[in-house]
C-alpha cells in the first residue's frame, strides 16, 4: 500500500528580512513582529543567521507568514530592512522588484536601485537618538516603522514588549516605547501603500507556541518524562541546555553544567544507570569527546539520548552556521561496534516529537540515541500545535511498533524502560538473550536486581566473559535490537511525497525537507513531476521502504549540505544506487529554488548516463 | 538479616588480582564498612575506572558500573544527583584518578556530591603492566621511563585540600582495620570524601611494601582536620608518610543545591513551592 502526502496549496505568502550587524537588535525586532503573527491564524517560520563574535559581523532573521504549514524560509522577499551598507549589500539581491526596502538613509547608499523598490527611507540611529538619547533602540524605531507598514496591532505589540524587557528595567522599556512611536510617525509620514496587513487574519485559536528547535527539543524531553541533563555550553546546541536548565527543576528534574563534554555524558550515563531519563545536548566538537561513552553505553545497554546541534566544520569551523555534515560521524563514529539510533528532526514541530521518541527508543530498547539537528533547524521558530496532553498514553512492551513510530499531537505515546519481574529477579539475568536483544534493567534499589555493567564483554548475567563464541553471541544480540527495530519499519505502509510514477526521485533529511518540498511544488507549475523520500530515521534506515521508492526511478537527486555527500555514500552503500549530488556547502540552508535548478537540468537530459556529472 | 561482609562479595566471581597485590586489602575493608554501616547492597552503586583496581565492582553484590578509563567520578556524581537516596561510590587507580581522570576531580570537589571516592595508589600502571603513573617516583625505571623518569611525581593529598575537596584521609593497605574505620567514616561524611590509599602492587613496586610500612606513621591524636592550612603540612609529609583524616569540614553538597534551585525556580514562577506538568510549562511558549 501507497500513502502519498497530501500538499496544501496557497496564495498567502510574505517574507520580511530584517539584516545588520551584532548588536543592532536585528533578532528582537524581528521576533516581536513574529510572535504578534503568531497570535493570529499566522503561520510563522523565522530563521535567524548572526556571527560567531558578540559584536559586529553580519547578522539577519527572516520571517515568513502564511495561512498555511510553512516549509522553508523562502527565497525572495517582500519587504527588506537595513541597519547598514553590508547589511544592503548582502541582502539586495534577494529583494523582490517592488518590495519594500526600508533602510537609514545616513549609513546606507542605495545606490541605482532607487527606482526598482518602494522606498522608506527612515533615518533609525538618528531618530533613536532623538527620541531616547541613545542610538540603542533604533531597532525599535524600526518595528514601529514596520508596525505602520503592515498595521499591526499596537496594543499586543506592547504587551509583548513589556514581557520581553521586563527584566531591562523601567527606564529602558519607556524608552523602548518612545522609539517604536518615533518609528511608527515617521512610517505614517511617509505612508506607502503595502498590500499586506498583520491584522488580517483572525486572533489564533489558543492552541500554537512560537518556539525555536532547540526549544522544542527541551520541549518535547520534558513531555517524554526526562528529569535529568548534564550539558556542557557549544554553540548552537547551548539554547537547549539553558531551557532545559530553567524547565527542569520547575518539573522536579535537575540539570547540572558539567566542566567539559566527557564529564557531561558520563553524568547522564551514572544517572540513566540509577534509574533516570536523560539527556545531554551538544554540537559536533562536544560530540567528539562523547564518543568513547557513547561506545559504552552501547556495551553496557544504558538508555541516552545524545542531541547534536550540527554547524559547519571541521574543528572550530563557522560556529553558528549550519551544516549536515555530522551524518557518518553519528551513525558509526566509535572505535568497535557500538550500535545506536540516529534520528533526524526535519522542522521545528518534529523536533518535538522525534525527541519523545528519541527517548522511547532509547528506554525501549536501551541503547544510545542521537538527535542530529542543525543550526538551521535549532534556531528557527515556528509555530507549533500544542500536543493534547489528554491523550497521552503508555506503551507497554507488548506494543514494539508504537515504540518506534512518530507520535503525534493528538496521540502522544510514552514508553517506559522494562523492568525485570519478581520471577525474573529469582534468578536475575541483566543480559538475557532475548528475540528483540532487549533485556529487563533493575532499577538500583531493587532487591535481587543488582548487576554489574561493565565495558568488558560480558555474558548474559553482566559477569565478563571475553570467549569468542561469547563475543559473537553478545555483539549479536546488541545488533538485534536494530534489526528488529527496521522489521518494525517494515510492517509500516510507505509514505513519500508524490507520485509513484514520476521517473526523478529526491531524498532529503533533516533540515532540507522544506526547502525540497517547495521545489517539487514549483517543477509541478513548470510541469515537472517529482517524488520525495525524507527518512526521519538515518540509523538504522527504512530499508523495504527505501528501496520501494526507488523502483522505476530514473533519476534520484540526493539533496544535502555538506561538500562529499555523506548521505550520498550512505544510501549507495546500503542500496547500490547512483545518485545526483545536490548539494550546499556554505554554512547557509539549501533553498528551493537552489533544488529547483538541478530538478529542471535533470528533466533536460537525454544523456541517461552522464546524469551524475551534474 | 545477614550483616556480615559476605553480603557484599559477589561469590559467582573470584578476584584475579595477584596474590599479595595491595587491592585485596582494600575489598576486605570497604566490604567490613558495609557491614559496619549496614549498609543494604541493593541501595549500593559502585562506579570504578580501568585498571587493575578498576576491577573492584566486579567483585560487590551491589549495582556496579564498571565505565571507562578516568570517567568514575563525573559517573558517579551523576548517580548521585539522580537518586540522593542511594549510597554512591567511586574506585579507580592513581592513573584512573590522576592523570587520565585528573581533570575531573577540581570541579566534582567544587559541586560536593555525597559520593565516596577511593583512589588506589600503587604509583604504577599496574594492568599495562608497569609503565609510570603520576605518582611514580622520579628515580623508578619503569617500562615507560627505561633511563628514569623526567618528571617529579605529583603529591595528591595537598592538591585534594586545595581543591576543596570536603573530607580528605590516606590509608594503606596493610592496615586493614584502620582502613575500615577510616572508609566507615568517609562514607558516613555528607559530601565529597577521597580515601586516598596507598596499595602497592606486588609486580612492579614502584613503591614496595616494606619502604612503606617504615615509612608511615598515624596522624597524631587530636589533629586539627578542619583547618586547611594545618592540613598542607603533614599533607606534603613524605617521612613519615602520614594516614588518618587530614581533613573534614561541612560543606554545601551538591544534592541540597539541587533542592534549592528547585525551590527557587518554583517560588520565582508561582510564589510557592510546587510542581509543574509538563502541559503547563508549555502553556508558556505561547
Ligand atoms: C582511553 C584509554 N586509554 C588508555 C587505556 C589503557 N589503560 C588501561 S588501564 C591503564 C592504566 C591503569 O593504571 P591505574 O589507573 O593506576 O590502575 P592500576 O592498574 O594501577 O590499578 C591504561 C593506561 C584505556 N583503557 N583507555
Ligand atoms: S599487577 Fe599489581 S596492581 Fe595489578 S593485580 Fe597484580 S599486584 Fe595488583
Ligand atoms: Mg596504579
Amino acid at each position: 500500500m501507497r500513502r502519498n502526502r497530501p500538499v496544501k496549496h496557497s496564495e498567502l505568502d510574505f517574507i520580511i528580512r530584517i539584516a545588520g550587524e551584532g548588536g543592532d537588535g536585528v533578532v528582537s525586532c524581528g521576533e516581536l513582529l513574529a510572535q504578534m503573527a503568531a497570535r493570529t491564524e499566522f503561520h510563522v517560520f523565522t530563521f535567524i543567521t548572526y556571527p560567531a563574535e558578540m559584536r559586529g559581523g553580519y547578522s539577519m532573521i527572516q520571517i515568513r507568514l502564511r495561512d498555511i504549514t510553512i516549509y522553508s524560509m523562502g527565497s525572495m522577499v517582500d519587504c527588506l530592512v537595513v541597519f547598514n551598507q553590508q547589511a544592503f549589500d548582502n541582502s539586495i539581491e534577494v529583494l523582490k522588484p517592488g518590495g519594500v526596502l526600508l533602510y537609514d538613509p545616513a549609513v546606507v547608499d542605495i545606490g541605482k536601485h532607487d527606482h526598482e523598490y518602494m522606498l522608506e527611507p527612515i533615518p533609525l540611529t538618528m531618530m533613536a537618538k532623538e527620541a531616547t538619547g541613545g542610538s540603542l533602540s533604533k531597532n525599535m524605531v524600526a518595528l514601529g516603522a514596520l508596525s505602520y507598514l503592515f498595521g499591526a496591532d499596537m496594543e499586543m505589540l506592547e504587551t509583548l514588549m513589556n514581557e520581553r524587557y521586563a527584566s531591562k528595567g523601567e527606564e529602558a522599556m519607556a524608552k523602548n516605547h518612545l522609539a517604536l512611536d518615533a518609528g511608527y510617525h515617521a512610517a505614517a509620514n511617509i505612508n506607502l501603500d503595502t498590500n499586506f496587513r498583520l491584522a488580517d487574519l483572525k486572533p489564533a485559536g489558543e492552541n500554537y507556541m512560537l518556539i525555536s528547535g532547540n526549544q522544542a527539543v527541551a520541549l518535547g524531553a520534558i513531555a517524554a518524562g526526562c528529569r535529568f541533563t548534564a550539558g556542557y555550553p557549544i554553540t548552537p546546541s547551548t539554547s537547549i541546555f539553558e531551557t532545559l536548565t530553567r524547565l527542569l527543576p520547575l518539573v522536579g528534574g535537575r540539570a547540572i553544567q558539567m566542566e567539559d563534554e566527557i564529564a557531561a555524558i558520563s553524568a547522564i550515563i551514572g544517572a540513566s544507570f540509577a534509574g533516570e531519563k536523560v539527556i545531554t545536548p551538544t554540537s559536533g566538537p562536544g560530540l567528539q569527546l562523547m564518543t568513547e561513552q557513547l561506545s559504552l553505553a552501547s556495551m553496557i545497554e544504558v538508555p541516552i539520548v545524545i542531541v547534536d546541534v550540527q554547524r559547519a566544520g571541521p574543528s572550530t569551523g563557522l560556529p553558528t552556521k549550519t551544516e549536515q555534515s555530522d551524518l557518518k560521524y553519528a551513525v558509526y563514529g566509535a572505535a568497535g561496534e557500538s550500535p545506536r539510533i540516529t534520528l533526524a528532526p526535519t522542522g521545528v514541530e518534529d523536533s518535538f516529537y522525534q525527541t519523545i521518541r528519541a527517548f522511547n527508543l532509547a528506554e525501549r530498547y536501551q541503547v544510545p540515541v542521537l538527535l542530529l539537528l542543525d543550526q538551521s533547524i535549532g534556531y528557527r521558530k515556528a509555530t507549533v500545535k500544542m500536543p493534547d496532553f489528554d491523550k497521552l498514553s503508555l506503551v507497554d512492551k507488548s506494543e514494539p511498533r508504537k515504540s518506534v513510530s512518530i507520535p503525534k499531537s493528538s496521540l502522544i505515546s510514552i514508553v517506559n524502560r522494562i523492568e525485570p519481574s519478581t520471577t525474573e529477579l529469582e534468578d536475575y539475568m541483566r543480559y538475557l538473550d532475548t528475540d528483540d536483544g532487549t533485556s529487563p534493567i533493575a532499577r538500583p534499589g531493587t532487591l535481587g536486581g543488582q548487576y554489574l555493567a561493565t565495558g568488558l564483554e560480558h555474558d548474559e548475567r553482566g559477569i565478563a566473559d571475553q570467549s569468542p563464541k561469547n563475543h559473537l553471541k553478545m555483539s549479536k544480540k546488541r545488533f538485534r535490537k536494530l534489526e528488529f527495530i527496521t522489521k518494525q519499519f517494515e510492517k509500516n505502509p510507505i509514505e513519500f511525497y508524490g507520485p509513484p510514477d514520476a521517473v526523478i526521485g529526491l531524498i532529503g533529511w533533516g533540515s532540507t525537507e522544506g526547502a525540497i518540498r517547495e521545489a517539487r511544488y514549483h517543477a509541478e507549475k513548470e510541469g515537472v513531476v517529482t517524488r520525495h523520500l525524507h527518512p526521519h530515521t538515518i540509523s538504522p534506515l527504512p530499508s523495504r521502504q527505501i528501496s520501494l521508492f526507488l523502483l522505476r526511478l530514473k533519476y534520484l537527486l540526493i539533496v544535502e549540505e555538506n561538500l562529499t555527500g555523506q548521505f550520498a555514500h550512505y544510501i549507495k552503500a546500503k542500496f547500490g544506487v547512483k545518485s545526483i549530488g545536490v548539494r550546499k556547502c556554505e554554512g547557509m540552508p539549501i533553498t528551493s529554488d537552489e533544488i529547483l535548478k538541478v530538478i529542471m537540468k535533470v528533466a533536460g537530459i537525454d544523456d541517461e548516463d552522464n546524469c551524475t556529472s551534474l | 538479616m545477614k550483616t556480615t561482609a559476605q553480603v557484599y562479595k559477589k561469590e559467582a566471581v573470584k578476584p584475579i588480582w595477584c596474590p599479595g597485590c595491595g587491592d585485596y586489602a582494600v575489598l576486605s575493608a570497604l566490604q567490613k564498612s558495609f557491614t559496619t554501616l549496614s549498609l543494604k547492597p541493593e541501595e549500593i552503586i559502585i562506579v570504578s575506572g580501568i585498571g587493575c583496581s578498576g576491577r573492584f565492582s566486579h567483585y560487590l553484590n551491589t549495582y556496579s558500573l564498571h565505565g571507562t578509563h578516568g570517567r568514575a567520578v563525573p559517573t558517579a556524581l551523576g548517580a548521585k544527583a539522580a537518586r540522593p537516596d542511594l549510597t554512591v561510590l567511586a574506585i579507580g587507580g592513581d592513573g584512573d584518578g590522576l592523570s587520565i581522570g585528573g581533570g575531573h576531580l577540581s570541579h566534582a570537589a567544587r559541586k560536593n556530591p555525597d559520593i565516596t571516592y577511593l583512589l588506589l595508589d600503587n604509583n604504577i600502571y599496574g594492568l599495562t603492566k608497569g609503565q609510570a603513573s603520576p605518582t611514580t617516583p622520579g628515580d623508578y625505571q619503569s617500562k615507560t621511563s627505561p633511563y628514569g623518569l623526567g618528571e617529579e611525581p605529583m603529591d595528591p593529598i595537598p592538591v585534594f585540600i586545595t581543591y576543596g575537596v570536603s573530607f580528605i584521609a590516606r590509608a594503606h593497605s596493610f592496615n586493614v582495620k584502620e582502613m575500615t574505620s577510616i572508609i566507615t567514616a568517609a562514607i558516613k561524611h555528607r559530601g565529597m570524601s577521597i580515601v586516598y590509599i596507598h596499595s602497592p602492587c606486588v609486580n612492579y613496586q614502584a613503591l614496595s611494601w616494606d619502604k612503606l610500612r617504615e615509612q608511615t606513621e598515624k596522624l597524631p591524636k587530636g589533629f586539627p582536620v578542619k583547618d586547611k592550612m594545618k592540613a598542607l603540612e603533614p599533607a606534603y609529609s613524605k617521612e613519615p608518610l602520614y594516614t588518618g583524616i587530614f581533613y573534614r569540614r561541612t560543606q554545601p553538597v551538591l544534592e541540597d543545591r539541587l533542592d534549592r534551585i528547585t525551590e527557587t525556580a518554583r517560588k520565582n514562577r508561582h510564589g510557592k513551592s510546587i510542581g509543574m506538568s509538563a502541559k503547563e510549562i508549555m502553556e508558556d511558549f505561547r
